[in-house]
């Protein structure tokens, strides 16, 4: 499905009295299946943007379409429906007291939420749903299809994150969100977890937001690089117009223009008596 | 002493309600509900009140089931829908329902065992044991057990304790989180009311007040349970709980029979909750099997 942020707007009160406005009539729009990398440094608005787009923070003004389904007008557990998201903190995105085929299960069922007088009918995870997980984990080369009973809280970071981004694809999600879902790996993980990445985000065709620090993530991935500052689009490459950057022209765009992401920004301070 | 443990499986099995409402609340929706006090009071009272008047047994159990419900619910509202932090949610519902109640009963102490009807058509009450008594209880908690357990192995039962467990990732696969919460904590509620029901029918008298310290029982029970038999899945924990509700039945007639007296009851209640729950950090053999390291 196609998105589209149009004259977004979004601001929060500042820790020393204050207002600060990030995004103040932001505009962006991808085609159906396009895979967009984000890049900004701390505070320029891209998880925040990710948060708008699910629902978690509230918009201050604007829409947010996805496909023609104005997404802004439906509550976090709705929106869910259409999105699959994988967080920065792999303890976030999975629930850790439920198995691995449990927590399947859940994803898989988003569409229609569990808590419906359908959601009585029959066991779960039933025979049939532990096959198919069986088969989907080794289809992705995932050593966790033995493990469908194994609680999820006894798994490593890596293999939370991998999870919850198998789970972020199940259920036919039209927009995937991964913000920063590689940031708490170390080396080899974050290698797993972005090769199947681009493995499933290939697969299933929907439209990708990945958040990310890492330039050399943003050089190599996604079809279109934006780049955000202080909520503004300050960048905006196809992939073949990327093939000119380097990690250092890039972090020479982040660095000319550094404000600190919890500082108040002195322009929107109020005056002084 | 048999017939002591015997009295303490009866009355462990009227407990039962409260011990698996409180697992419910506490340990599947993550949610420290106080409304119990109340419900359990409220349903006993309901089904002094209804029997007093004739109502078969049966029929007064399930409308203290429906009345606990709905007592839940008024809880759940003002959590999901008013914004009121969950502990003062349950104490608001709680001190309302004291009035209620109250006005319910009429006035704050209803005998059970010279009614017309129903009660007497159970066996006596005050032998301290029957068999009958015990055979009907069972046959209540064993159902109440295994429709539990099923209902939370189903699709809506998952998206409870994903509630409970992240609601955060809950939310992000497409559960109400609002609705979860309501359902959970009126159904919790429900069974707390029909325990207070069965307490009552089994002590032989409902009084406003028999709910005070509730949460704290079902708390001591559910811990317990799970001292003793160290669920990993659903089902085992659900029977951890009744377990639980009858040793600490036991453990109190044991403590009477020590030559406590009754007023000295909440004493012992509090103390076993407190070994229970320090059992972990004072690593006792056989109970510290939930021990966390030292901070």
């Amino acid at each position: 499905m196609s998105l589209a942020i149009a004259n977004l707007s979004w601001g929060h009160p500042l820790p020393g009295g204050g207002w600060r406005q990030l995004f103040d009539g932001f505009n962006l729009s991808c085609q159906s299946g396009q895979f967009v990398v984000v890049i900004g440094n701390n505070g320029s608005g891209k998880s925040t943007l990710l948060n708008l787009i699910a629902g978690t923070l509230k918009l201050g003004g604007g829409t947010i379409t996805l496909g023609d389904r104005p997404l802004h007008r439906y509550r976090d557990h709705r929106r869910a429906r259409w999105l699959g998201r994988v967080m920065q903190n792999p303890l976030e995105g999975t629930c850790p007291g439920l198995t691995i085929a449990e927590n399947l299960r859940l994803a898989e069922r988003r569409r229609r939420s569990g808590l419906s007088a359908s959601g009585l009918l029959g066991l779960r995870p039933s025979r049939g749903d532990r096959h198919r997980y069986r088969e989907l984990l080794e289809q992705l080369g995932i050593p966790l299809a033995g493990r469908l009973d194994t609680l999820v809280g006894e798994l490593s970071g890596g293999q939370r994150q991998t999870l919850s981004l198998v789970m972020a694809t199940l259920g036919a999600p039209e927009l995937l969100l991964l913000d920063e879902h590689t940031a708490a790996l170390d080396p080899k993980a974050e290698a797993t977890v972005m090769g199947l990445t681009e493995q499933l985000v290939r697969q299933l065709g929907a439209t990708t937001f990945m958040v990310t620090h890492s330039l050399e993530q943003a050089l190599r991935y996604g079809d279109r690089l934006v780049m955000l500052r202080d909520g503004q689009l300050i960048g905006d490459w196809s992939a073949g117009e990327r093939a000119g950057l380097t990690p250092a022209s890039l972090r020479g765009l982040y660095g000319s223009a550094i404000v600190g992401a919890t500082e108040p920004n002195p322009a929107d301070a109020p005056a002084a008596p | 002493m048999l017939t002591l443990w015997l009295g303490a499986y009866d009355q462990g099995l009227a407990y039962a309600g409260l011990a698996l409402g409180t697992y419910l609340t506490l340990r599947v929706l993550n949610f420290p509900d106080l409304t119990v006090d109340g419900s359990f009071a409220l349903g006993g009272g309901t089904a002094a009140v209804l029997i007093t008047n004739g109502v078969p047994v049966p029929v007064a159990l399930l409308v203290a089931f429906g009345f606990g419900a709905l007592a839940g619910l008024v809880t759940g509202l003002i959590h999901t829908r008013l914004g009121v932090n969950d502990l003062f949610a349950g104490i608001l519902t709680t001190t309302g329902l004291y009035s209620i109640t109250l006005r319910l009963m009429a006035r704050s102490n209803i005998p059970l065992t010279d009614t017309p009807r129903g009660i007497d058509q159970l066996p006596d009450l005050s032998a301290g044991f029957d068999d009958e008594w015990g055979l009907a209880l069972t046959l209540v908690v064993v159902g109440l057990v295994l429709l539990l357990a099923l209902l939370l192995s189903t699709d809506f039962g998952l998206a409870l304790r994903a509630l409970g467990n992240n609601p955060t990732m809950a939310r992000a696969n497409g559960i109400n989180q609002r609705r979860g919460l309501n359902i959970g904590i009126a159904a919790a509620n429900g069974l707390v009311g029909l325990s207070g029901a069965l307490v009552a029918l089994f002590q032989g008298f409902a009084d406003v007040t028999m709910g005070i310290g509730s949460l704290i029982l079902g708390l001591g029970m559910v811990i317990i349970g799970e001292s003793i038999l160290r669920p990993r899945t659903v089902p085992v924990a659900l029977i951890a709980a009744v377990a639980g509700a009858v040793v600490f039945r036991g453990l109190i007639a044991v403590a009477l029979a020590l030559g406590l007296e009754p007023v000295d009851l909440k004493l012992v209640t509090a103390v076993l909750l407190l070994v229970a729950l320090a059992a972990g950090r004072l690593r006792i053999p056989g109970l510290s099997a939930q021990s966390k390291p030292e901070p």
